[in-house]
């Protein structure tokens, strides 16, 4: 059965939801007992040759139309990356997208899923300790938005928060995500459009630092 | 909250509605009353205050959780009106130490074991720490929780804090660094209202939900170790049919008792709605390392409100009576008996029916569980059925076309940047 490239028109959705609704959810009891072979079907039977054991590294949360799942999924072609969406049209639209583009380019776009979920409630029951941390030692949060408002909130609260500190615009230097961010999702080239401004702010976890100071 | 019970030193304790009554299980003497309406009201705020409406905000003095500490000589309780009160018993005086006020109404209390401090989880899911040494301090915000917080304990060393909420979690964070989540302890298949790291287990962590089980975790790693389903305890008579099975239900509370030195007991309240009966048991488990087995049973006179374990390991049951609503449970001869002509319980009983007596009945049993269920809200289903409709619609026309113009070119191929 060919899938047709879905057409955004059918799956507009405002840009808000409520994230402390009670909707109706799917999501696994514990990280253990979910079941990534619906999502990545390559990574995942046997008769592949990729590693069977291969973990979910990146997560997009809030990937909205997928622009930037799409993008990344081509840099980063041994990495299984996972969007969150919790909008029912847009991550609807991301899923028929991601079947498409992959029977239109077979063995390409296997390594990119989206599943509809609050990620607020639910993160750690797709994800366990430690399990998105392996891109540079410890993970890296990117965060990217257009109002500075927002900007500057997040940029407070992962400042002040004991277990993240602020990677420099030096250190970022020749990262491949950075470029990509404002420009690859929907959101971002409305505001290359309209004029805006990105605001970028990448954060890195770190150990606790008061660990071990018991007494 | 319905009626509660517990022991401070050999002093038992009860609340219900606006009053904590204490009563000296040992000797004769005045009971320590406390009403709750008698204490000072939260100061208004104007600057903090405003969003809460002109309005006056409707309040009881209801208390709504308290908490004794792990000597024995302190009791904190928290009430509808916001206020959280510290008492201590000394010699054989009560006395209230501070009257302080929460942000929000709290749902659980639980003293660290070094006395030092005291948790407050409230119905918005954050969870303060109040100082017992200054005992007029604020509080101060720990960590929170994206739904309301049910219950609250800690490791036996204070190392970890332990909180359940309403979305089936229960989060393991360090006392220290709240901010720092050591485990999710997940399995849980509704919300989550009873916690105990039973003393003697260190490493263990028995919960009790509304998904009518209680399970025991490794709490450090997180680990689900066993899953205890209370409905199949429940006696075949009673649950003939098997829609009444699944009705819900809620874990009342978890109590450890302690005989000599050697811990021996859990026991478990299991409240179920079964049609428009309420039934409620009192189950014993005993626990070894990695596994809770059902033990023994007790079936009270009358409905079980709540048990406590004396010093000395005696169970102390308070039932939905007029007349008697104390019972005493001794463990003799590999069996739990029940110890009608006990002394302490003659005496105490007597002090404490004067009270229990001048409440109103309905005040006794509310409850607390049928609010905390979840129902989801399905907007997916809709959807999906106007999508399919759709693509229905879509498909037939492209029949029609082709069969109309068979030569017509087809469809572009999709590629990533369309």
């Amino acid at each position: 059965m060919t899938s047709f490239m879905p057409q955004k028109r059918y799956y507009r959705q405002r840009a808000h939801s409520n994230p402390m609704a009670h909707h109706e959810f799917n999501y696994p009891v514990c990280p253990e007992e979910m079941d990534w072979s619906e999502l990545y079907p390559d990574f995942f039977t046997g008769s592949s040759s990729k590693n069977g054991t291969s973990q979910v590294e990146f997560a997009d949360i809030g990937c909205g139309y997928g622009g930037l799942l799409v993008e990344l999924s081509t840099l980063f072609p041994d990495k299984l990356i996972l969007g969150m969406e919790i909008r029912v049209k847009v991550s609807d639209y991301v899923q028929d997208r991601i079947k498409s583009l992959r029977e239109s380019e077979p063995g390409s776009y296997q390594n990119i899923a989206c599943i509809r979920s609050n990620a607020m409630k639910y993160l750690p029951n797709f994800f366990s300790k430690g399990q998105l941390s392996k891109i540079v030692g410890y993970g890296l949060v990117y965060t990217n938005t257009d109002v500075e408002e927002v900007h500057l909130w997040m940029v407070k609260h992962f400042t002040e928060h004991p277990l993240f500190t602020r990677v420099t615009d030096q250190e970022l230097d020749g990262d491949v995500i950075v470029s990509r961010l404002g420009t690859c999702t929907e959101e971002g080239k409305k505001v290359q459009r309209n004029g805006g401004k990105n605001f970028l702010a990448v954060f890195r976890r770190i150990e606790d630092p008061n660990f071990g100071q018991e007494n | 909250m319905s009626a509660s019970v517990g022991f401070c030193s050999r002093w038992f304790i009860s609340t219900c509605d606006r009053w904590l009554v204490a009563v000296d299980s040992k000797q004769d003497r005045e009971p320590f009353v406390f009403d709750c309406s008698t204490a000072e009201k939260k100061p208004k705020n104007p600057s903090t205050d405003g969003d809460e409406g002109g309005a006056e905000e409707t309040r009881s003095d209801r208390i709504l959780a308290f908490a004794v500490s792990p000597c024995g000589n302190l009791v904190a309780l928290t009430d509808d009106s916001k206020r959280l009160i510290l008492f201590r018993c000394e010699a054989s005086s009560w006395r209230c130490i501070s009257v302080r006020f929460v942000v929000r109404r709290c749902t659980s209390l639980a003293f660290s074991q070094a006395e030092d401090q005291l948790l407050a989880a409230d119905k918005s899911g954050d969870v303060y720490s109040f100082s017992v040494l200054n005992p007029d301090q604020d509080g101060e915000l720990k960590m929170g929780h994206l739904s309301m917080v049910l219950a609250v304990t800690l490791s036996l060393d204070d190392r970890f804090i332990i909180t359940s909420d309403r979305d089936e979690k229960i989060r393991v964070s360090c006392l220290r660094s709240p901010y720092n989540i050591q485990s999710f302890c997940l399995g849980h298949k509704q919300f989550i209202s009873a916690l105990l790291v039973p003393p003697g287990h260190s490493q263990r962590l028995v919960s009790g939900s509304g998904d009518g089980t209680l399970r025991l975790w490794e709490f450090e790693s997180g680990r689900h170790l066993q899953s205890v389903d209370l409905r199949d305890l429940m006696d075949p008579e009673k649950t003939d049919n098997d829609n009444e099975k699944e009705k819900r239900c809620g874990v009342r509370g978890h109590r450890c008792g302690v005989r000599g030195h050697c811990v021996d007991h859990l026991y478990s309240v299991f409240t179920g709605v079964l049609s428009v009966l309420r039934v409620s048991l009192v189950q014993f488990f005993s626990l070894d390392q990695d596994q809770l087995s059902p033990h023994s049973r007790l079936t009270p006179p009358h409905q079980p409100l709540d048990v406590t374990f004396d010093p000395e390991g005696r169970l102390w049951v308070l039932m939905d009576s007029d007349h008697s609503p104390l019972q005493i449970y001794t463990h003799r001869c590999g069996s739990w008996q029940c110890d009608t002509d006990s002394p302490d319980l003659t005496r105490v009983s007597a002090a404490f029916r004067i009270h229990w007596d001048k409440l109103d009945a309905s005040v006794r049993t509310a409850s607390r569980f049928d609010h905390l269920y979840v129902v989801n809200y399905d907007n997916v289903s809709e959807y999906m059925k106007k999508k399919q409709q759709r693509l229905d619609q879509q498909s037939q026309k492209r029949n029609l076309d082709q069969k109309r113009r068979p030569d017509a070119k087809k469809m572009k191929t999709p590629t990533a940047n369309s």
